[in-house]
């Protein structure tokens, strides 16, 4: 059977950026200490006329212009946030409309906290390998919030990235997928409620670190791999911390993660964090390459997928609209402004 | 085209400004009543009733013109027509043609407008969206002042129209509505207040734009017929040229932005029903909705070279008794602009002037007046002609 | 903006559209049933350029309630580099930074929120490229 995997990829970062110190300013808080604990120095935040589906738009425009095929040729979208325009009323139809991909196709807006884009690239591997489709579109999108004084505050940042999976053309090969899922209160929000809940430190340990490692030890279990075999890796950034820790206690070292590492300049980008990462990492990869990566999606699970970079990457590495282009384009904003971009203020 | 000749026998024009406690039919019957008493004439020798109100049947209003008739006691055919913000003039033109083609002899024009009503100016935004393409421009953004500014920038760009050219339109117009009683303002303001004020859609300042406001005007259109069988009826101006011409909706589908087409058009066709030419009007109300609506006019109605309306405003050529007196009701700016109101306004001040009763702002030696009426950006534009009747006699 | 509307208007606003007419050749915008033109019914839909150039801007600060929220904004007079003009909001950018002739680039934006439970619209603004 042939082979599925990653046939074209995209991104999109707004440009507005707030800093640590602009915001530890407003709460009376030790910048340096914040910027020290987390490794995060700004987060990206949506201009006004922004939001979810817009960014999705782009992200998935953006995979459609390197791939140059046929968007009526995508059997199925679905756009993975947690802070979807509408409650009722899928982002992935909006989607589909702006790249031209109606109307034969099935879509839906999926939740799963962050990891709800890769739930929708595993979706999509299954109807691309079932033959059910051709081409498969996962965008994972988020435009994150987070309660005034909160720690979360500091990362809650915003992107989009969209994956197109398909048989034809493709430029990293799926050799395995494994996922872990538990119910686990460790961050949530209520229907309606503005601001997203925590559980601090319980957010840390049990949950981004224990199902990691579960997923990742899972899928170089069942795939007979191990960590030496990877030339880059990348996992879910809600800090710059984090990452960097669990790729250690998993045994993988800094140089195959550093690349992917964007969390520093925009923040968690919440449902597009890990794959902006890979993104980032299929950039700068070679034919023969192999990468990995595991998201983390509160709530809790993680989904962990193994690709072999194939000689086809050459014809679309050199795109320009880079993850990179987008982290390095950037404008400053101050809290107010942040403020009424955010609709804090209304 | 028929030989029927056709005459303005009476006028009536309330005050203009923010009328809170007047409702929509009291200002405009105020106005029939006025013109018919101004008229002399017997009510019952109206046939017809046309209007134009940019804001007739919304929801803040009723469908005025037939609220208007009952308060008058008219019991006449009556039409509404639309052309945005130049409705006025249409509905003149309209029952000028009912006239003139023997159908009707005798029809009450009015022009009406309350927009005070809407104290949110997010709505009045909304409505003039109306006079422009609403789907491909208004909804992508655009105002009726933004597409206003595109327009000053062409000018100033291609004819290198100064800002303190631009600015001598209302310096001028707010002079000259200082002695014109039913106007909103009566007060002159100086260069520099224009000059100095915030851009609010750049080039176009603050106190750039004329002020949409309340007020009726009515006149009385009679036949030939009609007043060879009333011949104690005074005959107030003669109707020597009306036309209407448009243009395309969009800005984006022009040819220029510095020429109104429709304007070009439309008194072409006016100077040739008239058998005259720009040089032998004397007086002229234009369409200074923003103040490069006048430097517009001035070109494209004939009376100065295209690129030279801001400089012949700033050397004074369209002050009251100069070359050309431009606007000396003044105009839009300082009158007050209710929409569908204006245009009748505008053919008011060419007859009282043409009667000798615009006391400080007459004009002497008038033979010909004329009134040009703008829907949105241009893409209506109506040009109405009067003689004094002088070679008639 | 009405919910037909929206969806009635939504592959034009979001693409970019007009037609290809193939009797005359010519391209116009937006999309219509006849080449206004030569009147011909032969008209094909076709996107518009996605790059071009500005020969107009100025500021909106006051328009209607569904707009505001992104006020105050610039809106341009953009000349495809297909030859066709539209009118759109430059995006997230300054005045100051802005010039006549300056190259722009398309990109998908909320145009207007129906208030809190209203409906989104969406349509095409650009960017300086």
């Amino acid at each position: 059977m042939s082979k599925v995997g990653i046939v074209s990829y995209g991104s999109y970062i707004p440009k507005y950026r707030i800093a640590v110190e602009e915001i530890a300013k407003v709460w009376g808080e030790d910048p340096n200490e914040i910027k020290s604990q987390l490794q995060v120095h700004f987060k990206s935040v949506l201009g006004p006329d922004e939001d979810v589906a817009t960014m999705s738009v782009e992200a998935a425009r953006n995979a459609m212009n390197r791939w140059k095929g046929n968007p009526r040729d995508i059997g199925a979208i679905y756009v993975g946030s947690e802070s979807h325009p509408y409650a009722v009323k899928p982002t992935a139809t909006i989607v589909a409309s702006a790249i031209d991909a109606e109307k034969e196709l099935t879509a839906a807006d999926l939740e799963f906290a962050c990891k709800a884009g890769t739930a929708g690239m595993q979706m999509c591997f299954g109807l691309v390998k079932s033959n059910m489709i051709k081409f498969g579109l996962a965008i994972g999108s988020d435009d994150s919030q987070a309660k005034p004084r909160d720690p979360l505050e500091y990362t809650a940042g915003a992107g989009s990235a969209a994956f197109l999976i398909g048989s034809e053309r493709v430029v990293a090969e799926l050799e395995g997928t494994y996922s872990v899922t538990t119910d686990m209160p460790d961050f949530w929000r209520r229907e309606g409620a503005i601001f997203p809940s925590h559980g601090n430190r319980f957010t840390g340990q049990p949950a981004y670190f224990q199902h990691i490692i579960d997923a990742s030890k899972g899928l170089m279990e069942n795939l007979g791999t191990k960590p030496s075999d990877y030339k880059f890796v990348t996992f879910h950034q809600p800090n710059t911390k984090f990452p960097l820790s669990v790729a250690k206690m998993l045994g993988f070292t800094a140089d195959q993660i550093e690349i992917s590492l964007i969390c520093k300049k925009i923040g968690n980008a919440y449902s597009a964090s890990s794959m902006l990462g890979l993104a980032a990492i299929l950039n700068n990869s070679n034919p023969g390459d192999r990468i990995f990566i595991t998201s983390y999606g509160s709530g809790a699970g993680s989904d962990s997928f193994s690709f072999l970079v194939t000689d086809a990457i050459e014809e679309i590495k050199t795109y320009p609209s880079t993850v990179d282009y987008y982290v390095n384009n950037s404008e400053e904003i101050s809290y107010g402004v942040y403020s009424r971009y955010k609709g804090i203020l209304r | 085209m028929s030989n029927n000749e056709t005459f303005i026998v009476g006028y009536g024009i309330t005050k203009f400004g923010e009328q809170y406690s007047t409702n929509p039919s009291s200002s405009a019957s105020t106005a029939i009543t006025s013109a018919i008493h101004n008229a002399k004439i017997s009510k019952d020798l109206i046939q017809g009733l046309y209007f134009g109100s940019l804001l007739s049947n919304t929801n803040l209003q009723p469908f005025v013109g037939a609220e208007a008739a009952r308060e008058c006691n008219l019991n006449v055919p009556i039409s509404k027509v639309d052309a945005g913000n130049a409705s006025g003039a249409a509905a003149f033109h309209q029952a000028f043609m009912a006239v003139k083609s023997g159908l009707l002899d005798c029809i009450v024009v009015l022009g009406t407008e309350k927009t005070s009503d809407y104290v949110n100016s997010s709505k009045i935004e909304q409505i003039l969206g109306g006079t422009i393409d609403y789907l491909w421009e208004f909804e992508q953004g655009a105002t009726l002042t933004s597409l206003y500014a595109w327009m000053t920038q062409a000018h100033m760009n291609e004819h290198n129209t100064t800002l303190e050219q631009l600015a001598s339109v209302p310096v001028k117009n707010h002079r000259n509505g200082v002695n014109n009683p039913i106007a909103q303002y009566r007060r002159e303001i100086s260069l520099e207040r224009f000059l100095k004020a915030k851009r609010i859609s750049d080039p176009i300042g603050r106190f750039d734009p004329a002020t949409h406001c309340d007020g009726s005007a009515a006149v009385i259109i009679v036949s030939d017929k009609f007043v060879k069988q009333h011949s104690e009826v005074e005959q107030k101006a003669k109707i020597v040229g009306s036309a209407q011409a448009s243009d395309k909706l969009a800005l984006h589908h022009r040819t220029t932005l510095s020429s109104l087409m429709a304007t070009k058009v439309a008194s072409k066709n006016a100077y040739s029903m008239a058998k005259i030419a720009p040089e032998d009007i004397s007086i002229a109300e234009v369409h200074d909705s923003y103040p490069i609506g006048e430097i517009l006019a001035i070109e494209d109605l004939g009376f100065f070279p295209k690129g030279e309306g801001g400089k012949a405003t700033i050397e004074g050529k369209t002050q009251i008794n100069s070359d050309i007196s431009v606007n000396t009701s003044g105009g839009l700016k300082a009158r007050g602009d209710p929409f569908g109101a204006t245009g009748i306004a505008q053919i008011i001040e060419i007859v009282q002037q043409i009667n000798g009763e615009a006391d400080k702002r007459q004009v002497d030696d008038i033979k010909f007046g004329l009134a040009q009426n703008v829907m949105g950006t241009g893409a209506s534009s109506l040009v109405n002609i009067f003689s004094n009747m002088e070679d008639d006699k | 903006m009405e919910p037909p509307k929206i969806w009635r208007e939504r592959r034009g606003r979001y693409l970019g559209l007009g037609i290809l007419c193939h009797d005359c050749k010519t391209k116009s915008f937006p999309v219509t049933n006849y080449c206004p033109e030569c009147s011909s019914e032969k008209v094909e839909e076709i996107k518009l350029a996605q790059t071009g150039k500005i020969l107009h801007f100025t500021k909106v600060s006051q328009t209607a309630d569904e707009m505001m929220f992104n006020a105050p904004y610039i809106i341009g007079l953009i000349e495809l580099n297909d030859g066709i003009r539209v009118t759109g909001q430059i995006t997230d950018t300054k005045s100051e930074d802005l010039k006549d002739g300056m190259n722009v680039k398309m990109v998908f934006r909320v145009l207007s929120k129906n208030g809190e439970e209203g409906l989104i619209g969406y349509g095409f603004k650009f960017v300086p490229s």
